[in-house]
């Protein structure tokens, strides 16, 4: 009987899940001048929506599955494994999760936990184990929850901040150990060979990725925000080296279109920058109700899009004893999560990036639950309005019962920028 | 307009640290033989070319300066005085031209220490590096030396509060410790600096310093990157003079993510590269303008080497990321 309801529960959700999914590729083809080169993205979208399991992404090599995004993936590389973040963005999952979370916690976790609970099935010997750093509250005990349904979960120990040397030095050994423990899980030695490759795989994706960020910037806008975290997205999971290809074709695309002067939206669309909690496919709905309305997202700052690739190894020596804590430091240095503190470098980056794209305003989503990112609003909020960049703040979840309420603020969002940019241009004039 | 853009970028995408190289090994061959051909671009240098190095192409300000220093002060207002304003001033020419380039660039005992983190590279041992509080506590050591070596020459021309004067035997204290004066010769082929001077207690004292520090400076470079450089007096009496520079390095606070690439590339173990978010000039006491945060530096333009204001090299992501390709491949 419990094997039936399972069978139901898992058949059921599946079918939710590829209406999501359908539902927001639909939107996303219905916005003009997409560029061909997203054919790719789309149809890896549709394929995982519709049942393609994470093993049709890793080939023969074993997967190492990760929450967050700082597993050093160029570990996961070098010892011949598959990296695959599983952080879920559905709501299908999402109401799996409800069943057994806490109705206040983080949707994230909720459907990630709930996408692992119901396809328990699907991952059989390929999956080496699951890494959770412990970032968030929600994600350590997202830890025990996992152990608890039968997972081999590593729990990656993070420092709670990254300015002092002991943070710095505690990443760095917690690094080091996880790097002999991954040895174990896949069963193959980690070389400097090994590593330095790797290194290069993803200091490729890096340096198209830094393309792609320049592009998108231009006036006028040559691709949608949302079109962007699709192609982000795909790096959860795609295999690295066929993301960079379909990144590079995109690449080319937009040189062209840049050039030759094609543009997704009107000159005058508002042009903003996205941040907060993650957008992470299927769930576009608000990146996608912005660009509906007319605004245009030309720079954004989260954890499942331009935080992925932003930063890159550099080391000095060769050797594994060089390169590890370089590619440990990449991990925490930079990082702008909200779990650490203090997070300036959050602010200072978001400061950076609105004076770069020259941006008229910012969109920032708190998924409810998301205490961190809750709580960082103030302080942004405060930042932005002395630079005089105002902010639409909204508290959403991954379903879809507030997308009308959200329309009409990102609306009226939308129509007091450009009845300010309005008014300035006369003043000017 | 154009082609000057696209030299920048070509010189922006070059690795500085082969050019570095080739340079280092010029002024090496040039400052340790140039005597061969009858080369001498003067005797006050800002850097560590040795006077008893006797083919040398050029030599060290520390060695006039210190005698200069033991000037009994009834003469420092007349034409000793003058004597010593120009050679002063012949130092700071020179030093303004390079900055501490003088160090990361043309320094042979810093080009020695390089040399040793090389090998130390292909015998794959790991350079060690100190914490903050130790670094901190550490770079004060050259300005005592500093301090000490103006002071020591003067006790030998003055008397100070009425203590007799020091002997003669203390003339040069820093040069006798110096591994400059030990090593460097070594080069011509002449080891007669290696010896142990018994003639007298000062004497005793200084040169058998100068051999252990010489052994320090050898084992500890084999470590710590540039292991001398954090304690010489020559790198403080620079810091001086170092906003006179016209060559400058330059930070770009609101670019920088604190990644710490930078830092990490650092010989010297400089924190303030990778932290210090204010500073626009970030040549530090320690630094030694070797450039290397610059080639580690993915931020467009956040860190800029400058003769004046005009840019000469600068970071950008593009640079970067072909140095890191041909360092994955090479």
């Amino acid at each position: 009987m419990d094997d039936e309801l399972k069978r139901r529960l898992l058949k059921t959700t599946r079918l939710h899940l590829a209406m999501e999914g359908e539902e927001t590729l639909q939107r996303l083809r219905e916005f003009s001048e997409r560029p061909a080169a997203m054919e790719y993205f789309y149809t890896l979208f549709h394929q995982l929506a519709n049942g393609a399991g994470p093993a049709a992404m890793a080939g023969e090599r074993k997967i190492i599955a990760t929450m967050c995004m700082q597993v050093p993936q160029e570990l996961i590389l070098a010892v011949g494994a598959h990296p695959l973040r599983l952080c879920s963005g559905a709501n299908a999952y999402d109401q799996v999760g409800a069943e057994f979370m806490p109705a206040k916690s983080c949707p994230v976790i909720r459907a990630t936990l709930g996408m692992l609970r119901v396809n328990q099935s699907l991952w059989g010997d390929t999956m080496a184990g699951i890494v959770v750093p412990t970032t968030c509250d929600q994600k350590k005990k997202a830890c025990e929850e996992l152990g608890d349904m039968g997972y081999p979960v590593y729990s990656l120990e993070m420092p709670a901040g990254k300015e002092s040397d002991l943070a710095r030095y505690y990443w760095q050994e917690s690094v080091k150990q996880f790097a002999v423990d991954l040895e174990k899980m896949v069963g193959r030695r980690l070389t400097a060979a090994g590593l330095r490759q790797a290194i290069a795989k993803v200091g490729r994706a890096a340096a198209l990725f830094r393309q792609l960020h320049g592009l998108r910037g231009n006036r006028p806008p040559i691709i949608l925000g949302s079109d962007l975290f699709l192609v982000y997205n795909a790096y959860f999971f795609d295999d690295i080296e066929r993301w960079s290809r379909a990144v590079e074709v995109l690449v080319a695309e937009l040189e062209q279109r840049r050039q030759n002067g094609v543009r997704v939206t009107n000159r005058r669309a508002p042009r903003l920058l996205f941040t907060g909690s993650p957008p992470i496919f299927p769930n576009f709905k608000v990146p996608v109700l912005v660009e509906q309305s007319g605004g245009i997202i030309v720079v954004d700052e989260s954890c499942s899009s331009t935080r992925l690739l932003s930063d890159s190894v550099a080391y000095d020596q060769a050797s594994l004893n060089d390169m590890v804590p370089a590619v440990a430091d990449r991990y925490l240095k930079p990082c702008t999560c909200p779990c650490l503190t203090p997070n300036q470098d959050r602010l200072r980056k978001l400061v950076a990036m609105a004076d770069e794209f020259a941006v008229d305003g910012v969109v920032y989503q708190a998924f409810a639950g998301c205490l961190p990112y809750e709580l960082e609003r103030r302080q942004v909020n405060e930042t932005l309005s002395e630079r005089g960049i105002p902010m639409l703040y909204v508290e959403t979840d991954y379903s879809p019962e507030d997308s009308g309420q959200l329309s009409t603020r990102v609306e009226a969002f939308i129509e007091s920028i450009k009845a300010r940019k309005r008014k300035q241009a006369r003043q000017q004039s | 307009m154009n082609s000057l853009k696209d030299l920048r970028r070509v010189v922006n995408h070059a690795s500085l640290g082969r050019f570095r190289f080739y340079v280092q090994l010029f002024s090496f061959v040039l400052l340790i033989y140039g005597g061969y051909l009858a080369i001498n671009v003067g005797n006050q240098l800002p850097t560590f070319a040795c006077l008893y190095s006797d083919l040398h192409g050029g030599a060290c300000y520390l060695l006039g300066f210190q005698h200069q220093m033991a000037t009994p002060w009834s003469q420092l207002f007349g034409g000793r005085g003058l004597a010593i304003l120009i050679g002063l001033a012949t130092f700071v020419a020179f030093f303004v031209v390079f900055n501490k380039a003088w160090c990361g660039f043309i320094c042979p005992l810093g080009t020695l220490q390089d040399w040793l983190s090389s090998l130390r590279r292909k015998l794959n041992i790991r350079a060690a590096g100190y914490s903050e509080p130790v670094f901190q506590r550490l770079s004060k050591i050259k300005y005592v030396l500093l301090a000490l070596l103006i002071l020591i020459p003067m006790a030998i021309g003055n008397s100070f509060f009425g203590l007799p004067k020091l002997g003669h035997d203390w003339g040069v204290p820093f040069c006798m410790i110096c591994p400059g004066r030990t090593i460097l010769p070594l080069f011509t082929g002449d080891f007669s600096q290696l010896a142990i001077d018994f003639s007298s207690l000062a004497k005793l004292t200084l040169t058998a310093l100068g051999l252990a520090i010489t052994g320090l400076l050898i084992i500890g470079s084999l470590f710590k990157p540039r292991f001398f450089c954090l304690f010489c007096p020559m790198s403080a009496l620079h810091y001086i003079f170092s906003r006179t520079g016209l060559l400058r390095l330059t930070k770009n606070g609101a670019k920088c993510t604190r990644c710490g690439n930078c830092f990490r590339a650092c010989d010297m173990g400089i924190r303030a590269i990778a932290d210090d978010l204010e500073s626009k000039n970030i040549v530090k006491d320690d630094c030694m303008m070797c450039g290397k945060c610059i080639e580690v530096c993915p931020e467009d333009g956040c860190l800029q080497a400058k003769v004046l204001s005009l840019p000469v090299y600068e970071s950008t992501a593009e640079g970067f990321f072909k140095r890191m390709n041909r360092k994955n491949n090479g």
